[in-house]
C-alpha cells in the first residue's frame, strides 16, 4: 500500500509470481492448515532446487542473499498465491543461529540439508513450568566427559514428530543466578535412544504441537552451540528481520478479502453495522501496513528499528484475530462449519483460520508478555 | 519508531518545537474566551519562517516543500496546543496558490497578515463533502453561493474557501469576511475556542480551480485538512502521553511508584501503540503522496484512526492520573478538549468511516 517497488523489484516480483503460478500444486494453495511433511516436502525441495527456499540467508550458506525489499516481494507472492506454511524452524530460527554462533563443523554439518529440506528441525524451549517463563526452565544437561547426558521435558514444539534434530535450551548450571546465566543451546538428534514424542491436537484440529520427553539422552559434547552456560543469549541475539517478515500486511490483507468474500455469500455488507465495523478493520489494515512499511524504511536505512518495533507483531497479531473475529461474524451460521464454505464467490474456510488466530497472541511472547517487555524497556517505566 | 527524515526536514522540525517552546497549556490556557483566541503576531512570526506557504510552491514565493513538512509542523503544533491556526492558513494558502494566477490574497495569507480558513463542512458529520448543500450559480464576476457552513474556524478569519456545488460538480470558491451576505455566528466550544456557523446568501465568490491533473478541487482541500488534522492530532497524543508517563514514574501509591503496577503499564502501553499507529500512518501517507492529490481513502483513514485513537488515549491519560487529571488546573484536560475539537472537525471517526465504507463500495463497484 505504501512501499513501492523499484523497476528491479517489479520484474524480480513478475519472475516470482510467474514461477508460482506455474510450479505451485493447486492442491497445496490455500490451505488453512499446515500440509503433512509427505504431501508439503516435495515443494519445500521445488523451491529448493530453484534456489529460492532461503532468500534471507547469504549465498555462502546456499542463500539467495536477497535485500529486504526482495525478501517482502517473495513474501507477498507466496501469500498471494496462498503457498502453504513452510517449516520454518531450521530456515529461521537455528540457521541464523548457527551462522552467527557455531563451530565450522556444525554450520558444515547442519546448514546444507537446512537448504535441502533433508532435515527438519524443531525449537526444543518452552516447557510444561516454563512458558512466558522461560528462563525458569528445568531440562537438564549434566556434562559427562565428551558428552551430555539430558533429561526433562519440551512442549509447544511445533512438528517435533515430523522433525529430525531439534535445538534446546537445557540447564547446565542449577545454581546460577540470575537463572538465565545457567542455560545452554544445545543440538539433539530427535533419532537418539531415551526420546518419547507425542503429538498435542490444537483447537484448531490439526497436531501441529508436540510434546518431547527425554529420559537419559545421550549427547555429543560437541552439539554444545557457542559456550556453555550461553545459551540464553544466543537465543534472544536473532530476532528483528523475521519478526518483521511475519508482519507483513499482505496475511491481514488477504484476511480481509476473505471477510469480503464471506460477507457477500451471506449478505450481511448491506448492514450498516457490518459496513462500520468493516471499515475500522480495513483502516486497521492500512495501519498495519503503515507500520510496516515504516520499520522496513527505518531497516534499509541502517536504522534499526529498535525495541519499540515489537508493538508490530503486537498489533499485527491483535488485528488478525479481530479480522478473523469479523470473519465469523460475516458467516453467521455457517462459522460452525468445520469444512470450507462453498460460496457463489469462491471457498472460504471460517472456523479453521479463526480457531488458529487464537495462537498468534500467545506464542513467541504473549501479547502480555510484549507490554510488559515494552513498558520496561521503551516506556521505561519503573519495576 | 524515529521518523527517517532527511537533514533539512529534521531542522524544520527543530525550528517548529523551538516556536512551541512559546506556546504549551498555560498559554492555550490565556486564551480562553478571548476573540480571536490566538496570538495574531505569532501568526505572522509562522509566516516569517515560511510555515504558511510550506506547499505553495517556490514559483508563487512559498517553500515548495511537500506533506512529510507539513505533518511535521502540525505535529508540533498539537504537541504545543498551539491556538494559532498555522495549518489552516497554510492548507489555504496552498489552494489559492493554484489558480492560472496566484489569487490576491496569497501573499498575505502566506505572510500571517490574513487569515483565510477552510469552510467545507454541512452538518454535523461533514457528510459527503463533495455534494455540498450549498450553491454557487453564475459565473466570473457573476458568481455567487448560498448555503450554511458549520464549524468554521472563523476566529481572526478575513475569508474562506467555501466547497458549494456548481454546474459542473463541487466547486471551491474564496470567500471575503466582508462580502456582501456573508454572516457569521459564533459559538464557545468545549476548549475555549470559538467556532462558527457561516451563512451565505448570495454572496460574491471566486472559484478557486485545482492545479490542472489533479483532482477535484473540493476533494483536495478537503483530503489535505483530514491529514493536517490528524497529524494535530498525533502531537496531541504524543504529548499527552509523555506528560502521564512522566507521572507514571513520579507519583506514589502503596509505597511504589505507580507506574510498577501491571495494570497500568498495560494501559500505558496500549496508548503508546495506538500513538506509534497514528504516526506511522501519517507520515507513511505524507510520504507517499502529493499534496495536491491525496488518495482520498488514505486521508479518510488517517482522519477515522486519529480522532477515535486521540481520544481514547487523551482519555486513558486523564484515567492514570486518578483525581488530579479531572481537575480544570491540571494541563492533561487540556488535551482531551483539544483531542474532541480536532475529532470532530470535518466529521468525527464514526463520519470518516461511513465515507470510508462509501468509498471502498464506490471503488468495487
Amino acid at each position: 500500500m505504501f512501499r513501492r517497488d523499484t523497476p528491479a523489484e517489479t520484474e524480480f516480483r513478475m519472475d516470482v509470481r510467474n514461477w508460482l503460478e506455474a510450479n505451485l500444486p493447486a492442491a497445496l494453495r490455500g490451505r488453512t492448515t499446515r500440509p503433512l511433511p509427505a504431501e508439503l516436502m516435495p515443494w519445500y525441495h521445488t523451491l529448493s532446487r530453484k534456489g529460492w527456499i532461503a532468500p534471507h540467508w547469504p549465498k555462502q550458506y546456499g542463500g539467495m542473499g536477497a535485500t529486504l525489499n526482495e525478501q517482502i516481494v517473495m513474501t507477498e507472492e507466496l501469500a498471494r498465491v496462498d503457498a502453504p506454511h513452510l517449516p520454518v524452524q531450521g530456515l529461521n530460527h537455528i540457521g541464523p543461529i548457527l551462522m552467527e554462533f557455531a563451530s565450522d563443523a556444525q554450520k558444515a554439518q547442519h546448514l546444507p540439508p537446512i537448504i535441502e529440506g533433508s532435515v527438519i528441525w524443531a525449537q526444543g524451549y518452552s516447557e510444561p513450568g516454563a512458558g512466558s517463563d522461560l528462563a525458569s526452565l528445568t531440562t537438564r544437561a549434566i556434562l559427562d566427559g565428551d558428552r551430555f547426558v539430558v533429561n526433562g521435558q519440551k512442549i509447544w514444539t511445533t512438528w517435533a514428530h515430523h522433525s529430525d534434530w531439534i535445538f534446546a535450551l537445557v540447564r547446565t548450571d542449577p545454581q546460577a543466578q540470575p537463572r538465565q546465566a545457567g542455560i545452554s543451546f544445545l543440538l539433539i538428534d530427535l533419532h537418539s535412544p531415551g526420546i518419547r514424542i507425542r503429538p498435542i491436537k490444537t483447537i484448531a484440529g490439526d497436531d501441529e504441537f508436540a510434546e518431547v520427553f527425554f529420559d537419559d539422552v545421550i549427547v555429543p559434547a560437541g552439539n554444545l552451540v557457542g559456550k556453555l552456560h550461553d545459551g540464553w543469549r544466543i537465543a534472544n541475539a536473532l530476532l528483528g528481520h523475521e519478526r518483521l517478515a511475519t508482519s507483513n500486511p499482505q496475511f491481514v490483507l488477504m484476511a480481509l478479502e476473505r471477510i469480503k468474500t464471506m460477507g457477500r455469500a451471506s449478505g450481511i455488507m448491506s448492514d450498516p453495522a457490518f459496513q462500520d465495523r468493516l471499515a475500522a478493520a480495513s483502516i486497521n489494515v492500512t495501519v498495519q501496513s503503515a507500520l510496516f512499511s515504516h520499520a522496513v524504511e527505518l531497516t534499509n536505512q541502517q536504522h534499526s528499528p529498535g525495541p519499540e518495533s515489537s508493538i508490530i507483531k503486537i498489533f499485527g497479531s491483535e488485528l488478525l484475530q479481530s479480522l478473523n473475529e469479523l470473519l465469523v461474524e460475516a458467516a453467521g451460521g455457517h462459522a460452525l462449519s468445520d469444512q470450507p464454505i462453498e460460496t457463489d464467490f469462491g471457498e472460504v474456510d471460517v472456523a479453521t483460520p479463526f480457531l488458529q488466530a487464537r495462537r498468534v497472541t500467545i506464542y513467541g511472547g504473549s501479547s502480555e508478555i510484549q507490554r510488559n517487555v515494552v513498558a520496561r524497556r521503551v516506556l521505561n517505566l519503573p519495576n | 519508531m524515529e521518523l527517517y527524515l532527511t537533514s533539512e526536514q529534521s531542522l524544520l522540525r527543530d525550528s517548529a518545537a523551538k516556536f512551541i517552546g512559546g506556546a504549551g497549556a498555560k498559554v492555550a490556557r490565556g486564551f480562553r474566551g478571548q476573540e480571536p483566541g490566538f496570538a495574531p503576531a505569532r501568526l505572522r512570526e509562522a509566516g516569517e519562517l515560511g510555515w504558511l506557504g510550506i506547499l505553495v510552491p517556490d514559483t508563487a514565493n512559498g517553500l515548495g516543500l511537500g506533506l512529510t513538512e507539513l505533518a511535521l509542523v502540525q505535529e508540533q503544533a498539537g504537541r504545543g496546543l498551539v491556538c494559532e491556526p498555522i495549518g489552516l492558513a497554510a492548507i489555504s494558502a496552498a489552494a489559492l496558490a493554484q489558480g492560472r494566477t496566484p489569487h490576491p490574497m496569497l501573499e498575505r495569507v502566506m505572510s500571517g497578515a490574513a487569515l483565510v480558513v477552510p469552510a467545507l463542512q454541512e452538518g454535523a458529520f461533514g457528510d459527503n463533502p463533495l455534494a455540498p448543500r450549498t450553491e454557487a450559480k453564475g459565473h466570473g464576476a457573476a458568481l455567487r453561493l448560498t448555503g450554511q457552513k458549520m464549524f468554521v474556524c472563523a476566529d481572526g478569519a478575513d475569508g474562506f474557501l467555501v466547497s458549494a456545488s456548481g454546474s459542473g460538480g463541487p466547486e471551491r470558491c474564496y470567500v471575503a469576511r466582508t462580502a456582501p451576505g456573508c454572516t457569521l455566528s459564533a459559538a464557545q466550544t468545549v476548549d475555549g475556542r470559538r467556532l462558527s456557523t457561516l451563512d451565505l446568501k448570495h454572496t460574491p465568490a471566486d472559484v478557486i480551480p485545482s492545479r490542472q491533473s489533479s483532482r477535484n478541487a473540493v476533494d483536495a482541500l478537503h483530503s489535505l485538512a483530514l491529514l493536517a488534522l490528524s497529524a494535530e492530532l498525533l502531537g496531541v497524543m504524543e504529548k499527552a502521553q509523555e506528560i502521564t508517563f512522566d507521572y507514571l514514574r513520579i507519583r506514589k501509591q502503596f509505597g511504589k511508584l505507580i507506574g510498577s503496577f501491571q495494570a497500568l503499564q498495560h494501559k500505558a502501553v496500549d496508548i503508546y501503540i495506538k500513538t506509534e499507529a497514528i504516526r506511522s500512518l501519517v507520515f507513511q501517507i505524507a510520504a507517499n503522496n502529493d499534496p495536491y492529490r491525496i488518495d482520498p481513502e488514505l486521508a479518510v483513514a488517517a482522519k477515522a484512526k486519529a480522532s477515535e485513537d486521540a481520544l481514547t488515549v487523551t482519555q486513558t491519560c486523564i484515567q492514570l492520573h486518578g483525581g488530579i487529571g479531572f481537575t480544570d488546573e491540571h494541563e492533561i484536560g487540556l488535551y482531551l478538549k483539544r483531542a474532541m475539537l480536532l475529532s470532530s472537525l470535518l466529521g468525527n471517526a464514526a463520519a470518516q468511516r461511513r465515507r470510508y465504507a462509501a468509498i471502498a463500495s464506490q471503488a468495487e463497484g
